[in-house]
């Protein structure tokens, strides 16, 4: 029995730049106590899929197709008639706790809201009964005192716990989830999948679950609907679409987690980026980055194929004209633009004993307003070995990036030892002597690619910016040049020169940052979560690209995130933060075979498995 | 708390003496001569040795910090000293203006941010459609127009042309009711009102058109809220605060600013009597009146600070924030 | 039938063509840019356009409604307030934006100082800029205009400009401040790149759009504070023409009906104002995008 059926929907918006066909003919039945995920990455429209499910899209958007649950075609009911179901019969988890907590009032009284909301006539003392009960099941404890304090007292994972205990307030039979635990962290993560399962059970709720995070719909879902571009190109249940994917999309999404490409020399990635949904699509919109598309592809959009009874796909490849395609026999690994450059000879001759940072003992501490002191680094020591890529690992707060900022320089008020190359950090003189080296050798990219690219500017002047500030005369003759080059070192073609970092996807301007970066040829890079930001099948590009290059300069990364997955892949070290210390480190092998530290332990018990069987 | 509230006092009380230093030492450097507030046209016939004469007497001669500490300590005792001018003690000729301008004033501010809040949220409600549109063109229209020029062709068209309303003073000649000081100060709050009105309107709608694109919203939205009730419970009720420290800082705003529409209408407050004191350097009116408007400008701003650091739990929320 | 089935990869295709832009005149404000423009130009070229010599007056012709020989009429010194109009718009566009190139640079100076600086003198600037802009602007204009006396063009604009860039400061500041922090800017030092480089290519450009609202409204209201001054006779005194000062004989004509002496000055006025203003409106609401899920 199905709980609810969509049918043929639409969602069309508008933009300033154009409208936006954000799903495009979806169908969908879930039944009463299931867990469908739908798995896509951004841009896909599956966001928008589950907003107008709940009416919740903008005014300018225009939904059409049927939606079909509790007796009611939902699609065409006006606000007034939403009222009664929102909050009561569908309620909905979002994405960020931080911003959609109301943070001028208690998390209480927020709680109270959707209960009184739809029981107008409840008693104060029930309703607090309910609002103690309602904390406690999501795991919150001392809800009494809890309930008074505002959000901004809370941390993440309590956040988003209250934000649970408001969506299943009145005992809704639907949930929807938009990317429930994208903005926590890893044991959080955790945390929350688990509370979301616990709860689900209880209550036989019907949970629609909306993340680009295979591994977390992989622990979580019954069935999985894989979306791209506005449609859903496969659905089934979870093994069968983890264990036989049948769409290459599919296919090339599982195949590019790290986790299939332990001790390989590159990760596998689908070639391309996942495409603007202003457009009129031709047949499949998957084809152009479809190493196995079909003539008919570039043609005829493909219906969806029936494989088993759960289990269909949208593929020509499935139609029985089609030549059979075996996806785990051809395994491409690297990318087709990545052309043979010249480059620095690999040894900088250094000797290869001898660390190119070393750090002991480092300290740093923030002054907070309020003349509290917060210490971010507490006694770290480590050190980087020339050409060697070294991870460090952590959640939130745990001082990783501060690490770093001390290694640039950013700040340079802290306790301990830098040494880069044997040119103490911490030395004020040192560092003015050797600026000209210090500024060339080391350089750093970052998270957030749209706050590390002026946005005024354009690609080529970003790019050879290094070279402008030192007034310094590039090895390809002239900036523009030397700009071209760089551009196209690291797969971009010279079209983008003009443009600014507005006009670029999420991948293109990680992938300027780091043709920045690599312009003066450094000995050491930094790189600070450079992927966090990115789709999946980027990451993986990106990720290739850093190896590549660093196979090719023979330079030094010092590598921070929290994908655990990506950082055992890539790294020859690693190092794990917690609380501003270093808890464990060594062979990357070694950490994750044997951890030993208890948090480091936790940190990799935390992260879901993809395997073909539920664990 | 009582150190927070003490230190807030204390600023205050050095401010108020910093400030009356201040204008002090400005107004007796400015070019232009105290004696023709006193002595009138009269001065130019004076001999030098009369105007020695007459400086000496109202201590203009001494250096600088001796006029100002007599100053101090005469002030203390509420004695602010002469207008030079109107020869009578300053405070008479102030507290004498000063219940006009307040009136015009307070009445005026409370009208203000009354209609502003929901002229502000009338448009909110209506964004972009129509309503909002045509109050929004309206506004601009007549926030772009001088004040004084407002007052001309009100004067022009209701009091010259249709003779409906008195055009000068704050009541007619020998004639003190009610009704006719109400009847006189209906042009002059027009005036005020129309000035300052669409500032802070389009100010509280914009507010809250931001409240209403936060993602909070979306999260009540789906608890089922009707739209009303979001507007009102979260949006408006979140920009309240700062609506709230903005009334503080905009006291002094509105009350000095009626000095234009109480020239033009030939209403008796404290506007014009500002205005001579500095053209004429009738120094003692000066000094009390700058310490006057000083006071209520530093309290205004001082009522804000505490409004914003005590009671809007989001700045609370931003300094936990820099902790983590 | 069957080579419709061929596997073909990925095949290279166009890029998606440029998303379509909107023509320059879709979302500007064209009537106030067209109104203003015209009537800078007939400012400009005031020369070409007067009818009569403004500064003569013809006794003989005071105070005549408007007609065929006076196009707007005389006002109480048998000056031709149409050629009043335009000669004397230029003094008081030219002071408008006088006034507020001085507010501009005074503004980026202290905006700039504060945002940089350390925590204790920023406080101290912003506390002291905090509490100019409480008093009331016109006020203490009128109230520096007072003591200083006399007045010309340059003093007027002068006076106007230092008393108004407080808010303008502000906001340069705390755009300063954050851009300080921001990443590539941080880059930039970590290659680098020192003070002032960081300053002239970096923050400038970025603060630069977020106080081009406050600029043109700035024009706006130095244009209101000298028609203000003046009319209160502390401003341009009569010899000098402008806006203002033509309305500073507005006060008699009240009485004595001559009801186009105030009213068309003060058009002109009202009229240049809405049109600065929509153009300022503009300008802000090219910064906000996002749509409202209400």
């Amino acid at each position: 029995m199905s709980l609810i059926e969509i049918k043929n929907l639409n969602v069309n918006y508008k933009t300033t730049r154009g409208e936006v066909h954000a799903v495009r003919g979806v169908n969908l039945s879930v039944a009463k106590g299931e867990v469908l995920a739908i798995v896509g990455e951004s841009g896909c429209g599956k966001s928008a899929l589950l907003k107008s499910v709940m009416g919740l899209m903008p005014a300018n958007a225009v939904v059409t197709g049927q939606v079909s649950a509790f007796d009611r075609e939902l699609v065409s009911l006006r606000e007034k008639e939403w009222q009664g179901i929102r909050g009561k019969q569908i309620s909905m988890l979002f994405q960020d706790p931080m911003t959609t907590l109301n943070p001028t009032m208690t998390i209480g009284s927020q709680i109270a809201e959707a209960l009184l909301i739809h029981h107008p006539k409840m008693e104060k003392e029930k309703v607090r009964k309910r609002v103690y009960e309602l904390l406690s099941l999501v795991g919150i404890k001392e809800p009494e005192v809890r309930a008074k304090q505002y959000p901004y007292q809370f941390s993440g994972g309590m956040r988003q716990r209250s934000v649970l205990a408001i969506a299943i307030a009145n005992e809704p039979e639907l949930l929807l989830a938009d990317e429930p635990t994208t903005a926590l962290d890893v044991t959080v993560q955790a945390q929350i999948l688990g509370l979301l399962q616990e709860i689900q059970k209880k209550l036989n709720m019907t949970t629609i679950l909306v993340s680009h995070d295979l591994r977390v719909v992989s622990s979580i879902a019954d069935r999985v609907a894989v979306m791209y571009a506005g449609k859903i190109v496969e659905i089934g249940t979870r093994d069968e679409i983890f264990g036989d994917p049948k769409h290459p999309y599919t296919w090339g999404l599982l195949r590019s987690l790290p986790e299939y490409s332990q001790g390989k020399e590159m990760l596998f990635t689908i070639p391309g980026m996942p495409p603007d949904l202003r457009q009129d699509f031709v047949g499949d919109a998957f084809a152009p980055r479809n190493r196995y598309a079909l003539q008919i592809d570039y043609e005829e959009e493909p219906p969806l194929f029936a494989v088993s009874d759960t289990h269909k796909a949208a593929t020509w490849l499935l139609d029985e004209r089609a030549p059979r395609v075996d996806f785990s026999a051809m395994d491409m690994v690297h990318e087709v633009s990545m052309e043979e450059h010249e480059h620095a000879p690999r040894n900088h001759g250094e000797d290869p004993e001898k660390p190119l940072v070393s750090i002991n003992h480092l300290t740093k501490d923030f002054e907070l307003p309020g003349k509290k002191k917060m210490t971010a680094v507490k006694d770290v020591s480590f050190s980087i070995m020339p050409g060697e890529i070294f991870g460090l690992v952590g959640e939130s707060g745990s001082g990783k990036s501060t690490v770093a900022r001390c290694i640039m320089n950013a700040y340079t008020d802290f306790e301990g030892e830098i040494f880069y190359d044997e040119i103490p950090l911490h030395d004020r003189m040192a560092r003015r002597r050797e600026r000209r080296r210090l500024s060339t050798e080391r350089q750093m990219i970052f998270q957030d690619s749209a706050s590390s690219l002026n946005g005024r500017m354009k690609i080529s002047d970003i790019v050879t910016e290094p070279f402008r500030i030192r007034h310094e005369k590039p090895k390809r003759g002239s900036l523009k040049k030397e700009a071209a080059y760089q551009l196209s070192y690291v797969g971009m073609d010279e079209g983008y020169l003009n443009k600014h970092p507005g006009e670029l996807s999420g991948g293109q301007r990680q992938r300027v940052a780091i043709a920045r970066a690599v312009a003066t040829d450094p000995k050491l890079l930094i790189a600070d979560e450079p992927i966090a930001a990115l789709d999946v099948s980027i990451q993986a590009q990106i990720i290739n690209l850093f190896k590549h290059l660093q196979e090719e300069h023979g330079f030094s990364i010092l590598f921070i995130a929290h994908d655990l997955a990506m950082v055992r892949f890539l790294c020859d070290r690693v190092g794990v933060m917690v609380d501003g210390e270093m808890v464990e480190m060594g062979e990357t092998e070694e950490i994750f075979a044997n951890p030993r530290h208890a948090y480091t332990k936790e940190l990799l018990a935390a992260i879901p498995k993809i395997g073909k069987e539920r664990p | 708390m009582i150190r927070y509230y003490g230190g807030k006092i204390l600023i205050f009380i050095v401010s108020i003496f910093v400030l009356s230093f201040l204008v002090f030492t400005v107004s007796r450097m400015a070019p232009g001569d105290p004696l023709v507030s006193y002595y009138g046209d009269r001065v130019e016939k004076m001999t030098p040795e009369e105007r020695e004469h007459a400086e000496n007497r109202l201590g203009l001669r001494d250096p600088i910090l001796t006029q100002y500490q007599r100053f101090l300590e005469k002030s203390m005792q509420g004695d602010f000293g002469i207008s030079y001018k109107y020869k009578r003690s300053a405070t008479e000729v102030v507290l004498d203006r000063l219940p006009y301008t307040l009136v015009l004033g307070g009445v005026g501010f409370v009208l203000i941010f009354s209609l502003a809040l929901l002229l502000g949220i009338v448009c909110a409600v209506h964004e972009d459609r129509l309503l909002d549109q045509i109050i929004c063109k309206v506004g601009t229209v007549t926030s772009c127009i001088p004040e004084f020029w407002v007052s001309l062709m009100l004067i022009l068209i209701f009091a010259v042309e249709l003779k409906l309303l008195p055009s000068s003073g704050a009541h007619s000649l020998r004639v003190d009711t009610l009704s006719d000081r109400l009847l006189h100060l209906i042009l002059p709050m027009t005036v005020v009102v129309l000035g300052h009105l669409w500032y802070y309107a389009y100010m509280i709608r914009n507010k809250i058109l931001e409240e209403i694109r936060r993602d909070y919203v979306l999260l009540a939205k789906a608890k089922g809220l009707s739209k009303r009730k979001i507007l009102y419970r979260h949006c408006v009720r979140n920009m309240i605060p700062s609506y709230l420290s903005l009334m503080a800082i905009s006291v002094p705003h509105i009350l000095g600013g009626t000095y234009i529409v109480e020239t033009v209408f030939s209403f008796p407050g404290i506007g014009t009597l500002a205005y001579e004191s500095a053209r004429f350097h009738d120094y003692n009116l000066l000094m009390l009146l700058s310490l006057l408007s000083g006071m209520v400008v530093i309290l205004g701003n001082m009522v804000a600070q505490i409004i914003n650091e005590r009671i809007d739990p989001r700045i609370q929320a931003k300094e936990a924030m820099h902790e983590r | 039938m069957n080579d419709r089935f061929q596997m073909v990869g990925i095949l290279k295709k166009k890029t998606a063509s440029e998303v379509k832009s909107h023509p320059w005149y879709k979302e500007h404000p064209v009537i106030s840019e067209v109104l203003l423009g015209l009537l800078i130009l007939g400012c400009l070229f005031a020369k070409g356009i007067m009818t009569k010599d403004p500064t003569y007056m013809d006794l003989l012709h005071y105070a005549t409604p408007p007609g065929k020989e006076f196009l707007f009429g005389t006002d109480t010194m048998g000056r031709d307030i149409f050629s009043m109009i335009w000669y004397g718009g230029r003094v008081s566009l030219f002071i408008g934006v006088l006034s507020t190139v001085i507010t501009t640079v005074l503004a980026i100076l202290v905006g700039s100082i504060s945002g940089l600086a350390s925590e204790r003198v920023d406080t101290l600037i912003m506390r002291f800029t905090e509490i100019l802009l409480a008093i009331p602007g016109l006020l203490l204009i009128i109230f520096i205009q007072a003591i200083l006396g006399q007045a010309n063009v340059f003093s007027i604009s002068f006076v106007i400009g230092i008393t108004g860039w407080m808010s303008m400061a502000k906001v340069i500041r705390t755009e300063v401040k954050q851009l300080r922090d921001s990443e590539y800017i941080l880059a930039a030092r970590m290659m680098g790149g020192n003070f002032f480089y960081v300053l002239w290519h970096h923050l400038a450009p970025n603060f630069i759009s977020s106080i081009m609202f406050m600029v043109v409204m700035h024009v706006r209201s130095a244009i209101v504070a000298e028609s203000t001054l003046s009319f209160m006779g502390i401003g341009l005194p009569l010899e000098v023409i402008s806006w203002g000062s033509m309305l500073s004989l507005s006060e008699k004509a009240l009485l004595s009906g001559n009801w186009w002496i105030i009213v068309i000055p003060g058009l002109f006025l009202v009229g240049t104002l809405v049109c600065i203003t929509q153009i300022g409106n503009y300008i802000r609401k090219r910064g906000n995008t996002t749509q409202s899920v209400l």
